[in-house]
């Protein structure tokens, strides 16, 4: 058994497909006519030029637009008139053959590449590597590695997958990949989970160890690769895959489908995002909108303060690509914990009960909160922008954003800019301050929704990042409870919508609580919603309020716990 | 020869997309067509040259064209980067 990197989750079951490429013998060969040479080189490329753009069209209709991307990269890198220009050089100055020329000037840029320190250059080497050996390969007629023709129930084994063989992929003769190099992020990991075939990369040494034809079986959620695999294995195996598949499929089921408790009460199913990328995600699992849109990646990784126009075309993205559902955009919450050299921040103490959030934003509203503002007002034109406001203790710190909101938009009236003026304005709910004064908050906001997280940690005093610790890190705790209950009550009593965008929304155990407790809304990783949504509609909130008594009737953690456990798994 | 400077609002900076729509507009000009940051000096009609920038959001870039159509495909330079370069 081997253990390597999970990157496309499912169980792989086959023969192994061993990807060998031709090793090619480069070697600074002088040739006789140089002219002749270049005409050479001329030829290889528009050949290649015309192997990739067949990859790419066909990438395009198997898998999709986004995917045949990498291919019309390439096309675009092939086209540079810098790197043929240097390759025909090199010939003409020194009388090389076209594969040494090439040889030369790609690796040259591939290390540039390699040598950044930026990911999404580091993949360009990847890719400059994958065309000067296409290139090369065309001219030394050597054929590329036929991956679209492997007999069905196939596990690919190779070094490494580069972006064209990848391309090359039939997903319905493919049923696993297992590579000795790559990672999570690599060109292969992201395609093999957007063929849903099962992978597991990043296995060192495993080209040794696996000859062509082995019976592989790898799981591609855990890592795990077994080569020669026992009967028992197997049939082990067999089993995971047939619960795996049938899972995905009966969860399937569920898009497109309301989410509606068993005595009709509707729940609004949305997703936590990071980025406008995760968008698709979002709408490939079915999600109601978005509860949470982080804004703090656009302010780290790099060397300035993003603009109001940056900020405004991210928060644009999201509220475009979700169609007018409702998208809870939270402002900046960032403290003296993160690296952020050009925001001048010290580093705090206790940065947790410091300097940040809504506490930094308002002591620098010239500088960061009013462009913030003015974008996600300036967006919720085009969506349903609703704006939120992180780690609030007292009820000056919303007024004080809610006269900077009003003031912003007076600024965007006088200057005849479009926004919603109607815009929703609400808090996250995380301090044991904001739980306590829930009541009072409750009249002063659009919609409450509970950080969970940040709740725990604030009420039982406990840092979740200290395992010595961990014990009191439970969302289970009585007192988290009681906090939670008394939050969605008062949130309720002023008519206002209540949400959680914690990992608890998504707790198997904590769901049926949550209900019993009147959430009107659950904010959670894109891939737990369809599952969530099944359970959330195999309870009726009613029969739940015992349930809930019951549970708020133990006195500590564990208790509360077990018995969630055995609730939901009678 | 003419100047101007721009700021590159893209996400992501000038990653391989951006970059090449970028080049394909300038390669349209006759004139070389160059941009400064503060660590370099690209070809912008050479995607290699102008992902070698490492050029990241929120970066200044000067654009420099000399030749016969130079003021023509500053302004074009210009218009693309403010435009969002595809995003």
């Amino acid at each position: 058994m081997f253990k390597g990197t999970n990157a496309s989750a499912g169980i792989g079951i086959g023969k192994a497909a061993v990807i060998k490429e031709v090793e090619m013998v480069i070697r600074p060969d002088k040739v006789a006519s140089v002219e002749a040479e270049v005409q050479r080189f001329r030829g290889a490329l528009a050949d290649t030029v015309a192997q990739t753009k067949a990859l790419a069209d066909d990438l395009a209709t198997k898998v999709g637009e986004k995917e045949a991307e990498i291919m019309n990269g390439h096309l675009m890198l092939l086209a540079d008139p810098m790197m043929t220009g240097e390759i025909e050089e090199a010939i003409k100055r020194d009388s090389v053959c076209s594969e040494y020329a090439i040889e030369t000037t790609c690796t040259t840029y591939a290390d540039l590449f390699a040598s950044m320190d930026d990911e999404l250059m580091q993949q360009r080497a990847t890719d400059m590597r994958d065309i000067k050996t296409r290139m090369q390969q065309v001219l030394q007629g050597i054929k590329p590695v036929d991956i679209a023709s492997l007999p069905e129930g196939s596990i690919i084994v190779a070094k490494d997958l580069t972006p064209s063989m990848t391309a090359g992929i039939n997903p319905a003769n493919v049923t696993g990949i297992v590579t000795e190099l790559g990672g999570k992020t690599s060109h292969s990991a992201i395609l093999a989970r957007a063929l849903e075939i099962p992978a597991v990369v990043a296995v060192s040494g495993v080209m040794d160890k696996i000859q062509e034809g082995d019976s592989i079986v790898l799981d591609g959620s855990e890592g795990i690769v077994i080569v020669n695999p026992t009967d028992v294995e197997k049939a082990e195996y067999t089993a995971k895959r047939d619960v795996f598949l049938r899972e995905k499929k009966e969860l399937e089921k569920y898009i497109g489908m309301p989410t509606l408790t068993k005595d009709g009460v509707h729940i609004e199913l949305v997703a936590n995002i990071g980025n406008p990328d995760d968008v698709a995600k979002v709408l490939q699992y079915d999600g109601e909108g978005v509860g949470l849109f982080r804004t703090e990646f656009l302010f780290m990784d790099r060397t300035s303060m993003p603009t109001e126009e940056e900020q405004f075309e991210a928060y644009k993205k999201v509220a475009v690509g979700l169609a007018g559902k409702p998208v809870i955009i939270r402002t900046l919450d960032i403290g003296g914990d993160k690296e952020i050299p050009y925001m001048g921040l010290a580093k705090d103490e206790n940065p947790f009960l410091g300097y940040r959030a809504i506490r930094l934003c308002l002591d620098r509203k010239e500088d960061i909160y009013r462009p913030q503002l003015r974008a996600l007002l300036r967006a919720s034109a085009f969506g349903g922008i609703k704006i939120m406001i992180p780690m609030i203790t007292c009820l000056d710190e919303i007024r004080e954003a809610k006269a900077l909101i009003e003031d912003v938009k007076k600024e965007l009236d006088a200057e005849g800019i479009d926004y919603n003026k109607e815009i929703q304005v609400g808090i996250m709910v995380e301090t044991a301050a904001a739980s306590l004064m829930a009541d009072v908050f409750a009249e002063e906001v659009d919609f409450f929704s509970i950080g969970t997280n940040d709740l725990t940690q604030y009420t039982m005093s406990v840092d979740r990042g200290n395992e010595k610790i961990s014990y009191l890190y439970s969302t289970f705790n009585p007192a988290v409870l009681r906090s939670i209950r008394n939050i969605i009550r008062c949130g309720r009593e002023a008519g206002i919508m209540v949400g959680m965008c914690g990992e608890a929304a998504s707790d198997p155990m904590m769901i049926p609580l949550l209900l019993a407790f009147g959430l009107n809304e659950f904010s959670m990783s894109a891939s737990a919603i369809l599952k969530s949504r099944k359970m959330i509609t195999e309870y009726s909130i009613e029969e739940l309020q015992a349930v809930a008594e019951k549970a708020m009737s133990f006195t500590t953690a564990k208790e509360v716990e077990a018995y969630m456990k055995e609730f939901i798994n009678q | 020869m003419v100047k101007a400077k721009v700021v590159i609002r893209n996400l992501t900076g000038l990653h391989l997309r951006p970059a090449g729509i970028l080049c394909n507009k300038a390669i349209l000009y006759k004139s070389k067509i160059q941009f400064q940051t503060d660590r370099t000096t690209a070809n912008a009609k050479s995607v290699l040259s102008v992902l070698g920038a490492c050029v990241k959001s929120g970066d200044e870039i000067e654009f420099i064209c000399e030749g016969e159509d130079e003021q023509e495909a500053l302004d074009s330079m210009i218009k693309v980067v403010e435009d969002g370069l595809g995003e």
